[in-house]
């Protein structure tokens, strides 16, 4: 017993001597490369020795924090630690390399003051609407295409999935190659018009939602696909016998039957539609004009929350408003997400 | 006891994993010896290493223009052969956000030793953090290195570029147009009333070749068209424009009005197809086709025109260039000429080396494939080559005739032109705004610009 608390203590105290040196060794600037091993090592020394501590009573929650460190450490330092320290940079004039002045609230006013911000929140509501809706309404089309009886029935599925794997800023590139230089070429042609559906803002924002669709219609296709799939055939039976036909099967039993699939859907739509971010930037970048909201004259006609937040930091250079900026986007998707948890945990009871 | 075997093996591979990657990540940070060879007299007055003994140190140039990017790896080769030090050259351009790139680097502790700064508000982000370089020999062989008042001179000059109305001189000499002609607005108009009745003989598609594409081209207009604004006519020390627009974003209605009547004859007599949605590859190949008379890009499209549209611009016959100014007004008769950007050395590099290649890079073997090879107008005095560049002779016969202005939209506020006012050019030239509408909606972006 005294053998087992020595050699625990032992390991405990090697492990943290081995954290403290290398985190001094860190923070004082040192560029000896030993730092990193010796961190590891005195972590992974400190792990065992904590798994060594002779008691009874308290081994087992012993064991649960062993086995729960490494995702409290990774999501401690990828998200808890950066949100915070987003958190404070809002309230100082950081630009992105040094804090001069802490400026108290004064980036959160001027956030509110400035119209083409408000634009672009409210844009970006009116693109989470248009494409929860149509994405879900496309995808569950082509997910009921796709699990009719039929030959090469794969091949669709495949090929309407693909244009998700494409990554948003090569598929916003080419997109605007369509729009730009192909699609200008017949328009020129039939109607006269030689300015391409991007420059206006009003064409482009539908350009925008439709390139998105062609992106994610083909992903929630998948899911409804797997939804659909699951409804027992005996029942599918039980109604046909019933004298239902195709589209009462539909309505009364097909949809009701997936009810928790399409929760699922239309917050995936919602979420992922407020995150835009690539095929905005890569196919407009933002351009577009608004002749007079709000008594002027916007240019970020077709800039949604994201890219605001970065077009804020990056291109206009100030960090420290894009940060706040940033942490109103956080507020509003933590509410989106709760509400989420929320309504499929309420409807996981009922069922 | 096979497990814990196991368990301990799997903890020492982390660990030597983790060294290893430490090991290269260090590479560059540890390596400061005193590297200078050859002729190139260590600028700190220590004794110099032979080359032998610094081969395997390296230094990182984040280079902003990347249409040289060739020639500069071509220059890095013959650094490397000739003092053993490597130089990586890393370019980034044509719509990159530079500065958000190296803000990246920065957080990442991943800086290179030199990197491109634009100007004023480029240098401030990095206050303090450039090594001043007036004790290198170069520094005295010049007058276009960027001297900051209080941290000396940080930035090391590699080209002057020009601003104007560039033009196809075969094709004006058809049309029996005097360049030397065209000093003012009327003339102008009354040029491209001439060449647009003339397109057909002369095998034009149009007058003028602008694009005022707002997604990709707006530095196009928002800096560069913008800069006659601030600058045409102005003396080389006069801030007039540019001080009024950093004074919360004020414009001189009677000047901006001008320049909007300008704008509006470009927009009137540029190839529709170009106009609106075009883009900057189709800009310059159609003027090196000989498909335009004139173009709105300044003196670097030479070297497009000479290497990726060689084929065109030869089959055009290699027609001569020059420029004229962007004459919105008999008064404005200069065209713009300033070092576009500088190159820094980062402080926490590899800052003997850096110092060491860039009096290299300002001495007479670098200087030739420079100047010879890159096509830059050297701003060094005692270079002695001139650039095979077609622009090269146009801005040198302007800058002889001392009818050159600085240019001052490097100190606009940044995002200026990628966030507001390229949307304004292109709404005017897409007919959503007209002349008035145009000068009000400047007046009013430029003011939401500098509110926040």
């Amino acid at each position: 017993m005294t053998e087992k608390k020595a050699l625990s203590a032992g390991l405990l105290a090697l492990g943290a001597a081995g954290l403290a040196v290398s985190l001094i060794m860190d923070f004082s600037g040192s560029e000896n490369t030993i730092r990193g091993p010796l961190l590891v090592i005195g972590a992974i020394l400190a792990l065992v020795g904590l798994y060594c501590i002779p008691t009874k009573k308290y081994h087992r929650s012993i064991i649960n924090f062993i086995f729960l460190f490494p995702l409290l450490f990774a999501f401690g330092v990828t998200v808890i630690i950066p949100l915070l320290l987003g958190i404070g940079y809002s309230f100082t004039d950081w630009n992105g390399v040094v804090i001069k002045n802490v400026v108290g609230i004064s980036n959160y006013t001027t956030m509110f003051r400035d119209p083409s911000f408000i634009w672009s929140v409210l844009l970006t509501f009116l693109f989470v609407i248009f494409n929860m809706i149509l994405v879900n309404l496309i995808g569950f089309a082509l997910a009921l295409l796709c699990t009719a009886q039929m030959r090469g029935i794969g091949f669709f599925r495949a090929s309407y999935f693909l244009p998700n794997l494409i990554g948003g800023i090569v598929l916003g590139y080419i997109w605007q190659f369509v729009f730009n230089n192909v699609l200008v070429q017949i328009t020129a042609k039939t109607i006269g018009l030689q300015n391409s559906i991007l420059a206006t803002t009003g064409t482009a924002f539908w350009a925008i939602i439709a390139v998105y669709i062609w992106q994610y219609a083909g992903y929630i296709m998948l899911i409804y696909v797997t939804g659909l799939t699951t409804i027992p055939g005996d029942v599918l039976e039980a109604s046909r016998i019933d004298g239902a036909k195709g589209i009462e099967t539909l309505f009364k039993i097909k949809i009701p039957m997936i009810a928790s699939t399409i929760t699922i859907c239309t917050f995936l739509t919602l979420t992922s539609a407020f995150k835009q971010f690539d095929v905005n930037m890569a196919l407009t970048n933002g351009t577009g004009s608004v002749a007079d909201f709000m008594g002027s004259y916007l240019t970020n006609g077709t800039q949604m929350l994201a890219l605001n937040i970065y077009n804020t930091a990056i291109s206009k250079n100030s960090y420290a408003l894009g940060q706040a900026k940033a942490v109103l986007f956080f507020v509003i998707l933590a509410c989106v997400s709760i509400l989420q948890v929320r309504i499929s945990n309420s409807r996981e009871v009922e069922m | 006891m096979k497990k814990k075997v196991l368990a301990l093996l799997m903890a020492s591979l982390m660990a030597a994993s983790l060294t290893a990657c430490g090991g290269s990540a260090s590479g560059g940070g540890t390596a400061a010896s005193e590297d200078s060879a050859g002729d190139t007299a260590a600028a700190a007055g220590e004794e110099t290493a032979p080359a032998q003994e610094a081969s395997g140190d390296s230094i990182r140039l984040v280079n902003g223009k990347i249409e040289v990017d060739s020639q500069l790896k071509k220059l890095a080769e013959m650094y490397e052969q000739e003092t053993g030090v490597h130089v990586e050259i890393e370019s980034l351009g044509g719509g990159v956000d530079i500065q958000g790139t190296l803000k990246g680097y920065y957080q990442a502790g991943n800086m290179p030793d030199i990197f491109v700064n634009g100007g004023a508000s480029d240098f401030s982000n990095w206050e303090g953090m450039l090594e001043d370089m007036s004790g290198e020999a170069w520094a005295s062989d010049t007058d276009a290195a960027y001297v900051d008042p209080t941290y000396g001179t940080i930035g090391f000059p590699y080209t002057v570029e020009a601003v104007g109305l560039a033009y196809n001189k075969d094709i004006l000499a058809k049309a029996e147009i005097d360049p030397a002609t065209l000093t003012g607005p009327d003339e102008i108009k009354a040029a491209f009333e001439k060449l647009d009745s003339m397109k057909a003989d002369l095998g034009l598609d149009a007058v003028v070749g602008y694009c005022a594409e707002a997604t990709n081209l707006y530095w196009s207009t928002g800096n560069h068209l913008f800069a006659n604004y601030l600058d045409g006519g102005l003396d080389r020390d006069d801030t007039t424009y540019i001080d009024m627009l950093n004074d919360g974003g004020k414009l001189d209605t009677d000047r901006l009005g001008k320049f909007a009547d300008f704008v509006g004859l470009l927009n009137q007599y540029s190839d529709p197809a170009l106009l609106v949605s075009g883009t900057y590859d189709q800009q310059i190949l159609n003027f090196a086709s000989g498909k335009y008379a004139f173009v709105t890009q300044g003196s670097w499209i030479g070297a497009t025109m000479t290497n990726d549209d060689a084929d065109a611009y030869a089959s055009a016959g290699n027609f001569e260039v020059g420029m004229i100014p962007y004459a919105f007004d008999t008064s404005v008769d200069t065209i713009l000429t300033n070092s576009p950007s500088w190159w820094g050395v980062f402080s926490d590099g590899n800052t003997a080396a850096a110092k060491a290649f860039l009096q290299w890079c300002s001495e007479d073997e670098a200087q030739q494939v420079l100047v010879e090879e890159a096509g830059f107008i050297s701003p060094f005095t005692s270079c002695k080559y001139v650039a095979s560049d077609p622009f090269a002779q146009a801005i040198v016969d302007w800058q002889s005739a001392g009818k050159t202005s600085a240019w001052h939209w490097l100190s606009m506020r940044e995002g200026l032109a990628q966030n507001y006012t390229g949307q304004v050019f292109a709404d005017y030239a897409a007919g959503s705004l007209d002349r008035d509408g145009f000068v009000s909606a400047m007046q009013q972006v430029t003011q939401a610009c500098y509110a926040n």
